[in-house]
């Protein structure tokens, strides 16, 4: 499957992915940081994004609509839970309100600078739900050690989706 | 079920260590209850629970057989959750994607209009015009 190298599925509770970048970790993290720049690349291809509010620090909140190319608008809510400037911006999805997806998952994306300005994102997403997110907290240790398991499940749900 | 309320299912089901070896021991081909217990230090009550809690996710499903009543892998919940993550693949891979080409405009932009800091960068850019 091509264009799933750069994403680690061996932990079922937890999807991590990277990319790197040719320019400073100054100027990617601003990219992430101002909805003026954020409008620019923000959402898969055809998606649009219109921000309705932004307040960038934690606890601060981003609402947010994706317009999708089929002419859906999907309501999008992010809180700020942590922020370290060029370097770690922690966030989570949805929770608050009736007209958004009631799923809540955990996002970290972190940046490190590499030289020559050049620059690595690693994004790392916890799955939905609380129970998830405390059995990672909590068992992350047990869930590396069950990899075996996981791992057969991962490959079995490839198979499926490509049956 | 909408889902969203499936697809938790499916994780909170997906979260416990037990629940996933009962799959694991399902992916090799289609048991009894009695037979997917034995390797388990839990008692059989225990595992028809793990055995609702995965049915209910759409992650196995049971036969009709009143007494057997064998345990085999629902494509169902494996499907939802293949579909969550490839829209989430989607999603990072095109923003990273887009992200990229927008990084060059910004570098343009901070070169055309320094501030203090980037003032060095300017001058560079400005070496390198005067040479082509």
């Amino acid at each position: 499957m091509p264009a799933r190298t750069d994403l680690d599925l061996s932990d079922p509770v937890s999807i991590k992915g990277t990319r790197e970048f040719d320019a400073p970790v100054a100027l990617v993290f601003a990219a992430f940081t101002d909805p003026k720049h954020l409008a620019q690349w923000w959402g898969p291809n055809g998606f649009t994004t219109t921000t309705s509010h932004f307040e960038f620090k934690p606890g601060g909140v981003w609402r947010f609509v994706m317009h999708g190319p089929d002419g859906r608008d999907y309501q999008n809510r992010v809180t700020f839970d942590e922020i370290e400037t060029n370097k770690r911006i922690a966030y989570h999805h949805g929770g608050g309100e009736e007209d958004l997806e009631p799923v809540c998952f955990a996002q970290t994306v972190t940046f490190e600078d590499l030289g020559d300005g050049r620059t690595r994102i690693v994004w790392h997403g916890v799955f939905p739900n609380a129970e998830m997110r405390d059995f990672v907290i909590k068992e992350y240790g047990a869930a590396k050690g069950l990899q075996e398991t996981t791992a057969r499940l991962a490959g079995y749900v490839a198979t499926m989706a490509r049956s | 079920m909408p889902e969203t309320d499936r697809l938790n299912a499916t994780f909170a089901a997906l979260a416990d260590p037990t629940r996933r070896a009962i799959l694991a021991r399902l992916a090799l081909g289609e048991t009894s209850v009695q037979k997917l217990a034995e390797p388990f230090a839990i008692s059989l009550p225990a595992i028809s629970r793990h055995l609702k809690v995965l049915e209910h996710a759409g992650l196995i499903s049971r036969g009709r057989d009143a007494q057997m009543r064998p345990c085999r892998i629902d494509t169902a919940g494996l499907i939802g959750v293949d579909h969550w993550l490839e829209e989430y693949r989607k999603l990072w891979n095109q923003s990273m994607d887009k992200l990229e080409s927008y990084l060059e405009v910004m570098k343009a932009q901070q070169a055309a209009a320094p501030k203090k800091k980037s003032r060095s960068v300017k001058r560079q850019g400005e070496t390198h015009a005067r040479k082509d």
